[in-house]
C-alpha cells in the first residue's frame, strides 16, 4: 500500500512537470500542439497536485510511518486537526502546499476571461514555467513522498507550540497571499513581453492583486495574533526577522495595489507598477523560503535546512535578473507620458508609495544588517526594536498626512485651500477630541498626540468619503472598500499608539490564596490543579479578576508538559474587555511554595484587531466589487 | 526648459529629498540600536563593562541555577572556558534548563556580574542559537 502510494504520488508530480512544460510552449512560439485547450491542461496540472496533496493528507491521517515525512513530523496520538496541520508544518509539505496554490491560481486564471487569447497563453506559460521549476525542486531536493525501510512504531511528533488551531490555518492563508503575487508577476512579464501595460492590463490584474493582498494581510494578522496569545510575551509584533520577512512583501504589495488603481484610472505609472509587481513577488519568495532555509536567525524558525536556501537564492536570482532585464528592454515602450498636475491624487499616491518603500528599506536594513556583519566581520549582533520604532514613526506621520489628503484630491487638479475649507468641520472636531483625550489621559508626548490626531481625521474623513449620508438613508459608494480599509488603518494606528503608551506589566511570586494587584485590577489567586489530557499533562492555576469590587471573570493560565517531543509550553489566559485585555501567564513552578505569574494590561487590543479586520475587509470588497467592471472591460 | 522636463525635475528632486532624509534617519538610528553578542570569554577578554546593553550567550552551567524568591534567579553562563554569573529578575522561559543553550540581554557590571533584563527563549527544544553554536565551536566545546 505504502509503496503503491509512493509511486502514484511521484507519477502525479511528474505528470504535473510534463503538463507544465507543454503549457510553457507559448513562450517559445511552439504552436503545433492543439490536442487540449489551455484550461484543460491547467486543470490537469491542478488536479495532479491536488490529488498528491490529498495523498499526503491521507498518509498523515492514517499515520503511515513508512514515509519519512510522517515519521519525522507526526505522531499517532496527535488530535486529528494537528495531524492535518502537520502536513504543512514542515518543509516538504509546505512546499507542496505552495505548489498547490500556484497551480490553483494558474487554473483559475486560465478559466477567467482575458483581453486576448495570446495574453492568456503567455501568462499561463510564464506561470507554468515557475510551476515547472518548483515541482522539479520538490521532486529532486525535497520530495515529501520519500519512504524508509524501517518499521517505525510511532512518529517523532510535531512541535507542541505549533499545535494550535490558529497556526493550522495560518500557513495556507499566508501562502495564498504570497503565491497570489506569482500571478501578478506572470501578468507583468506578459505585459512587458507584449508591451501591453495599460488600463486594460490594470483591470485584469486588479481583482487578483487585491485578493492576494487581502490574504497576505490576513496571514500576517493571524501570525501576529498567534504570537500575542501563544508566546506569552504580551506583545503582538516583535520586529523579528521572520515577521519582517512577511512585512516586506506586504509593504511593497500595498504600494502596488495603489499603483494598479492609478494605472486603471489614469493610464500612467506603468514602469513603477511593473517594478513593484516584480519586487513584491521576489520578496514573497524570499519571505517564504529564507524563513525555511534557516538563514534568518529567528524565534520562529521551525523547519530549517540551509542547503535548500541555495536553490531558492539561485531561483530568486534568475527571476530577478531576467525580469529586470526584460523591464530594462521594454520600459520605454510601455511608458505613456503622464499628464497630471502636481496637486492631483497621482502625486499623493506617488508620495505614499515612496514612504512605503522607505519603511521597506528601514525593515530591510534592520533585517539584513546583522546578516551582513556576521558574514563580513564575524560579529554577531541584533537590531533592537527601538530602531524600528524611531525610524518608522516620522515616516508614518507623513504617511498618515498624505493618506488623509490624497483621496480628497481629484485625479486632475485640486485647490488645496478648497479642500481645507471642505474639511473644516472634521478638522475642528478631531482637534477637540484629541485635546480632550490629551487632558483626560495626561498625555504630553507630541509625537503620540500628533499620530492620534491624524488617525482620528483619517478615520472620519475616510468613512465620510465611502458613505453618502442622505437625510433618510446611507448610500454605500463604489469606493467603499478603500474607505473601510483606510479607516481601519486609522483605527489600527490609534490602537497601536495607545497600546504602546498604556500597557502595564508586573511579575508576582504568588502563593495560593493571595491577592495580587495591577493598576485597579485585583487578581484573586484561588488554586492550582494538575490534569492529565490526551497528549499532555498540565498544571493549571485559577485566578479571578475584579475591578472596583466588580467581578470580571476567571483566569486559568496553564503549563503543558508534552511527551512527544518532550516540550513545555505556557498557555496564556486572556480576559477580553472592550477597552483592554487583561493577560496572565504562569511560569514552570521552580519550587513548592510559590509560583511566578506575569500580569499584563494591554489596552485597545480589541480595537487594534478591529482595525486589522477592516483593512482586510476593504481589500476583499475592492476585489469583489471590481469583478463586474472587469468582465465588461476584458471583453471589449 | 519644457514643461514636462520641469515637472520631471521637480518630481525627481522631491523624491530625492524624501529618500535622502529617510536614509539618513535610518542609518543614524541603526547605529544607536545595535545590540552586540558576546561569549563569556569575549566579555572577560575585552572587559565589556559599562552602560551599553549587550547579549551574552552560552550554556547554562549545571547546578548553577539558584532562586532566591521574588522571581530572582542566579545562574552561570559558560562557553567551556570562562563563566559569568548572571542575575535575572523575571519569568524564565519554559525551555530554560541547565546545560542548554541560552542568550541573555543586559549589562555587564564592574564587579563581574551580568544583570540581565531579558532571557531569550526559542520555540524548539532542540534549537540552539546560532551565535552560541559558533562560540562553542570556537572554544571546541561543540558536540554534534
Amino acid at each position: 500500500m505504502s509503496l503503491a502510494l509512493h509511486y502514484i504520488a511521484n507519477l502525479l508530480l511528474i505528470l504535473c512537470l510534463v503538463t507544465s512544460m507543454i503549457q510553457s510552449r507559448f513562450l517559445f512560439n511552439i504552436q503545433n500542439y492543439n490536442l487540449f485547450s489551455i484550461s484543460q491542461i491547467s486543470a490537469i496540472q491542478f488536479l495532479s497536485i491536488l490529488v498528491s496533496f490529498f495523498i499526503l493528507i491521507f498518509l498523515f491521517i492514517t499515520s503511515d510511518f513508512n514515509f519519512d515525512l510522517v515519521y519525522f513530523h507526526s505522531h499517532s496520538e496527535k488530535p486529528l486537526i494537528y495531524k492535518l496541520s502537520g502536513v504543512w508544518g514542515n518543509h516538504e509539505g509546505s512546499m507542496l502546499l505552495w505548489i498547490l496554490i500556484l497551480v490553483l491560481f494558474n487554473f483559475l486564471f486560465s478559466l477567467s476571461k482575458s483581453r486576448s487569447q495570446k495574453f492568456k497563453e503567455i501568462t499561463v506559460a510564464v506561470q507554468s514555467l515557475m510551476i515547472f521549476g518548483f515541482v522539479l525542486f520538490l521532486l529532486l531536493l525535497s520530495n515529501p513522498f520519500n519512504i524508509n525501510n524501517e518499521n517505525f512504531n510511532d512518529g517523532l511528533g510535531l512541535n507542541p507550540i505549533l499545535q494550535d488551531p490558529l497556526l493550522a490555518i495560518h500557513p495556507p492563508i499566508l501562502y495564498i497571499g504570497y503565491v497570489g503575487f506569482s500571478l501578478i508577476f506572470s501578468l507583468s512579464i506578459t505585459g512587458l513581453l507584449t508591451s501591453e501595460v495599460d488600463k486594460k492590463w490594470a483591470t485584469i490584474a486588479k481583482p487578483w492583486v487585491f485578493a492576494a493582498w487581502s490574504f497576505l494581510t490576513a496571514g500576517i494578522a493571524l501570525g501576529s495574533y498567534w504570537a500575542y496569545y501563544e508566546l506569552g510575551w504580551g506583545g503582538y509584533w516583535f520586529w523579528d526577522p521572520v515577521e519582517n520577512a512577511s512585512l516586506m512583501p506586504w509593504l511593497s504589495a500595498t504600494a502596488l495595489i495603489h499603483c494598479v488603481v492609478v494605472l486603471q484610472r489614469r493610464n500612467t505609472m506603468q514602469s513603477w507598477t511593473m517594478v513593484l509587481a516584480i519586487l513584491t513577488f521576489s520578496l514573497s519568495l524570499a519571505g517564504t523560503f529564507l524563513v525555511r532555509s534557516g538563514v534568518l536567525n529567528s524565534v520562529h524558525t521551525f523547519a530549517s535546512d540551509p542547503g535548500r536556501g541555495l536553490f531558492i537564492l539561485i531561483f530568486l536570482f534568475i527571476i530577478l535578473s531576467s525580469s529586470f532585464l526584460l523591464f530594462a528592454l521594454k520600459s520605454e515602450k510601455i511608458n505613456k507620458p503622464s499628464l497630471h498636475n502636481i496637486s492631483s491624487r497621482n502625486t499623493g499616491i506617488m508620495v505614499n508609495n515612496w514612504l512605503l518603500i522607505s519603511i521597506l528599506i528601514v525593515v530591510f536594513l534592520g533585517t539584513m544588517y546583522p546578516l551582513a556583519t556576521d558574514l563580513l566581520y564575524n560579529q554577531s549582533l541584533t537590531v533592537g526594536p527601538q530602531y524600528y520604532a524611531i525610524s518608522i514613526t516620522p515616516i508614518i506621520i507623513l504617511f498618515l498626512f498624505f493618506m488623509i489628503l490624497s483621496p480628497q484630491l481629484s485625479w486632475r487638479e485640486s485647490k488645496l485651500l478648497k479642500i481645507l475649507n471642505e474639511m473644516r468641520y472634521i478638522l475642528i472636531s478631531c482637534l477637540t477630541i484629541t485635546f480632550l483625550t490629551t487632558l483626560y489621559f495626561d498625555l504630553f508626548n507630541f509625537t503620540e498626540i500628533l499620530i492620534i490626531f491624524l488617525s482620528l481625521i483619517l478615520i472620519i474623513s475616510s468613512l465620510s468619503l465611502g458613505l453618502n449620508f442622505k437625510s433618510t438613508k446611507v448610500i454605500v459608494k463604489s469606493n467603499f472598500g478603500q474607505s473601510i480599509a483606510h479607516a481601519g488603518f486609522g483605527i489600527f494606528m490609534l490602537a497601536v499608539v495607545s497600546n504602546a503608551v498604556y500597557s502595564q506589566e508586573k511579575i508576582y511570586d504568588a502563593k495560593v490564596g493571595s491577592k495580587l494587584q495591577l493598576d485597579e485590577y485585583i487578581f484573586d489567586f484561588k488554586n492550582i490543579e494538575q490534569e492529565e489530557k490526551d497528549n499532555f499533562n498540565s498544571i493549571r492555576a485559577y485566578l479571578s479578576l475584579s475591578k472596583n469590587g466588580k467581578d470580571l471573570g476567571e483566569f486559568s493560565p496553564e503549563i503543558r508538559f508534552y511527551s512527544d517531543p518532550p516540550t513545555i509550553t505556557s498557555e496564556t489566559s486572556i480576559i477580553h474587555q472592550f477597552f483592554s485585555d487583561v493577560y496572565v501567564v504562569m511560569n514552570v513552578p521552580q519550587n513548592q511554595e510559590s509560583i511566578s505569574l506575569r500580569l499584563h494590561i494591554k489596552p485597545f487590543m480589541n480595537i487594534l484587531w478591529l482595525g486589522v479586520i477592516m483593512i482586510i475587509l476593504g481589500g476583499i470588497i475592492t476585489a469583489i466589487l471590481n469583478r463586474k467592471k472587469y468582465e465588461e472591460n476584458a471583453i471589449n | 526648459m519644457t514643461d514636462t522636463v520641469k515637472k520631471r525635475l521637480i518630481k525627481f528632486l522631491v523624491s530625492l529629498i524624501i529618500f535622502g532624509i529617510a536614509i539618513l534617519i535610518i542609518v543614524y538610528n541603526l547605529r544607536d540600536n545595535i545590540v552586540y553578542f558576546y561569549s563569556p570569554s569575549e566579555i572577560i577578554e575585552n572587559n565589556q563593562t559599562g552602560s551599553q546593553i549587550i547579549r551574552l550567550g552560552g550554556l547554562v552551567e549545571s547546578e548553577s541555577v539558584v532562586s532566591d524568591g521574588d522571581s530572582i534567579f542566579h545562574f552561570n553562563i559558560t562557553d567551556g572556558q570562562e563563566q559569568i554569573s548572571v542575575k535575572y529578575q523575571g519569568i524564565l522561559p519554559n525551555l530554560f534548563a541547565e546545560e542548554k543553550g541560552v542568550v541573555v540581554e543586559g549589562i555587564y557590571m564592574n564587579d563581574g556580574r551580568f544583570i540581565a533584563n531579558k532571557v531569550l527563549a526559542k520555540h524548539d527544544e532542540n534549537y540552539m542559537p546560532p551565535e552560541v553554536i559558533k562560540s562553542l565551536k570556537e572554544t571546541g566545546k561543540w558536540q554534534e
